[in-house]
């Protein structure tokens, strides 16, 4: 299957600071037809009926939280777009962004609109310095045709942790206080920033509203899965030939994007979703990719045949050790003792029990944290558990070796062993 | 506000709408393990061993923040929530270096108290550098062994949002997180003073009242 390019559709066909050709592309009209023939409850409604799911990762019903933040009576309400785009392996945004900003932005306007918020925020990664200018200049553009005298669009830059790009450490970063993440509940649409109803939606997810306003629900929803509608923007790399940034109806396999379209060859493993994702053998090439699935943000990193499972995996985690907010025990202590078994097994000193202390820690960790990270950091582990258990049983027996061929020695002093 | 009727480890319970899961348990006789909760404060959910199972829920709900539903179905002592209990006690028990087991004070550490009513004995966890720092005896009024320190930030909070002094903050990310005052400085006499708060709530004896002479 091609690719079917709708979030991407005006990328590459415009020029990122001239509002003149997004408009001459058919821009803004979303914006203008909710904004003059339809209510914010209809804007709502279509949402909902199309189906759309937030396309950070977790997946909610797009409408349904608008829904949520619409209903609660409040004297202020906030629209944040979440472009703190952290995620390993994830280059999405940055694409989009480089891109299409207007589209962005109509989004932008029309989920102001539909929720009744006043002020919204573009939490910028720090590591996207270079698009803070252009983005201010396309907001300034838009404010110049008139089509944000509902509500404001401040561009707001982060400071580089990974952490904030998890709802609730974002609305920390943005109050200025520690970016760590919040107990839930309560959630966001109820209690978010400032304590006012606050929507936060990931970019690809703003980039589908103006679509589906202009071609209905309906035509939204005939895209995709059960559960999963329209089409998702995958950000492709590692061992593959093309690596770039494709979009795919919701429900495509992974081997159409990974092999079809990515060009890899000789595959051992694929990962979804960044350092927090799940780690799939070449021999599941064949699921399909929704939020049933596996989909996370959207980033898929091919390893072949020449890569070591365990290395990823303790690449992953001495990421997110270094990016745990330190707030929750399970994600401060448990990366950290995660970590320290990681580089035992890398060095030669793993022994039995380490599997059983991986397997219960990553299982504590996956229900017990506070947020997202800590929950999803156990899954790389878990899945490279399951899938590539004889890995972890070769490097035990290296350790044993080693020891036995060393012949002690090194191994005698109390430090050694350990 | 109504009331509301949840089910807590099998007994049917009707409770205040609007109340934590932890409060609707002590106030039925089910005790829930807390470190970092100061009873009548805003919740922290920061130490996770008053972690709950409730049946619909994908992952479990810290019982000292989370409120109660109608209908909501927990289990406080599973053997699920048991055994990561077990492993977030163990964890805590990893990094809290120091003198403790012989310590004069150990009996006060609600750590080690915890530790032994989850049976859970020598931690077989390790970590690369311990979090290890001297102790401090700059202030008169407070001694601080932050080797001790699991980072529960009751005395953040207390030194915050009851007394207002906002001495003690969080410094640091991770696993290097340390509570410090102003930018990791000695604790002066000039910045804290004698309110004593802080040691009242620390559980686990890494701020205490230094001897008199």
């Amino acid at each position: 299957m091609a690719e079917k390019r709708i979030v991407l559709s005006k990328c590459g066909s415009i020029d990122p600071q001239d509002i003149g050709t997004y408009i001459a592309k058919g821009g803004f009209i979303a914006f203008i037809k909710a904004r003059d023939k339809m209510k914010p409850q209809a804007i709502i409604a279509e949402i909902k009926k199309s189906g759309l799911t937030g396309r950070g990762g977790a997946g909610f019903n797009t409408g349904l939280k608008w829904e949520l933040a619409r209903s609660i009576k409040a004297k202020a309400k906030y629209l944040l777009c979440n472009a703190d785009e952290g995620e390993v392996g994830t280059f999405k945004d940055k694409y989009i962004l480089s891109n299409d900003p207007f589209g962005l932005i109509e989004g932008m306007c029309i989920a102001g609109l539909a929720i009744g918020a006043q002020q919204a925020f573009i939490y910028l990664r720090n590591e996207y310095h270079f698009l803070y200018d252009p983005l201010v200049r396309a907001v300034g553009q838009v404010r110049e045709k008139g089509y944000l005298k509902h509500m404001d669009i401040q561009v707001f830059e982060g400071a580089g942790a990974y952490i904030c790009g998890e709802e609730s450490a974002l609305m920390n970063s943005i109050e200025g206080m520690r970016g760590e993440s919040r107990y839930k509940p309560p959630y966001p649409p109820t209690r978010g920033l400032w304590g006012l109803p606050t929507i936060i939606n990931n970019v690809e997810t703003l980039m589908n509203v103006p679509h589906i306003i202009n071609n209905g629900a309906a035509w939204f929803s005939a895209m995709g899965t059960g559960r999963s509608k329209g089409t998702k923007v995958f950000s492709v790399s590692g061992d593959v030939s093309r690596p770039g940034v494709y979009e795919l109806e919701m429900g495509s396999t992974l081997r159409e994007l990974v092999v079809g379209l990515a060009g890899a060859d000789d595959l051992k493993a694929v990962q979804i979703g960044g350092a927090t994702g799940n780690i799939l053998p070449a021999s599941m090439l064949d699921t399909p990719l929704s939020h049933e699935t596996y989909l996370g943000s959207g980033a898929v990193v091919a390893l072949n045949s020449g890569r070591d499972i365990i290395d990823v995996v303790q690449n992953d985690m001495h990421f997110l050790n270094d990016e745990s907010c330190g707030k929750c025990t399970p994600c401060r202590e448990g990366t950290e003792v995660m970590l320290e078994i990681f580089g035992r097994l890398a060095r030669g000193e793993g022994h039995e029990g380490d599997i059983n202390s991986l397997d219960a820690l990553a299982r504590a960790m996956a229900v017990s944290s506070l947020c997202g990270l800590g929950q999803a950091a156990a899954v790389p582990v878990l899945d490279s558990l399951r899938y590539f258990y004889n890995d972890y049983i070769d490097r035990i027996n290296q350790s044993h070796f080693l020891r036995s061929y060393l012949g002690g020695e090194l191994f005698k002093s109390e430090e050694g062993i350990r | 506000m109504g009331n509301v009727n949840v089910n807590i480890d099998g007994r049917k319970i009707r409770v205040r709408e609007g109340s934590t899961i932890l409060e609707a348990a002590t106030a039925n006789g089910i005790t829930i393990p807390t470190l970092c909760h100061i009873k009548g404060q805003v919740p922290s959910g920061v130490c996770r061993v008053c972690v709950v199972e409730v049946e619909g829920s994908r992952t479990m709900m810290g019982a000292c923040h989370t409120p109660v539903a109608e209908g909501m179905v927990i289990h406080s002592k599973s053997p699920k929530v048991i055994a990561v209990r077990k492993v977030i006690v163990e964890l805590l028990l990893t990094a809290h270096t120091g003198d403790c087991v012989n310590d004069s004070n150990a009996e006060n550490c609600a750590l080690h108290n915890l530790a032994s009513d989850y049976e859970v004995g020598a931690p077989h966890f390790n970590v690369r550098n311990p979090r290890f720092y001297p102790a401090e005896e700059s202030n008169p009024y407070v001694k601080r062994d932050m080797s001790k320190c699991i980072l529960c930030r009751k005395c953040v909070k207390v030194c915050g949002e009851v007394v207002r002094k906002d001495v003690l903050s969080i410094g640091y990310r991770g696993f290097r997180s340390k509570v410090v005052s102003g930018f990791d400085e000695a604790l002066t006499a000039e910045a804290c003073r004698d309110c004593l708060k802080c040691i009242e709530h620390c559980p686990t004896g890494a701020l205490s009242a230094p001897a008199r002479v």
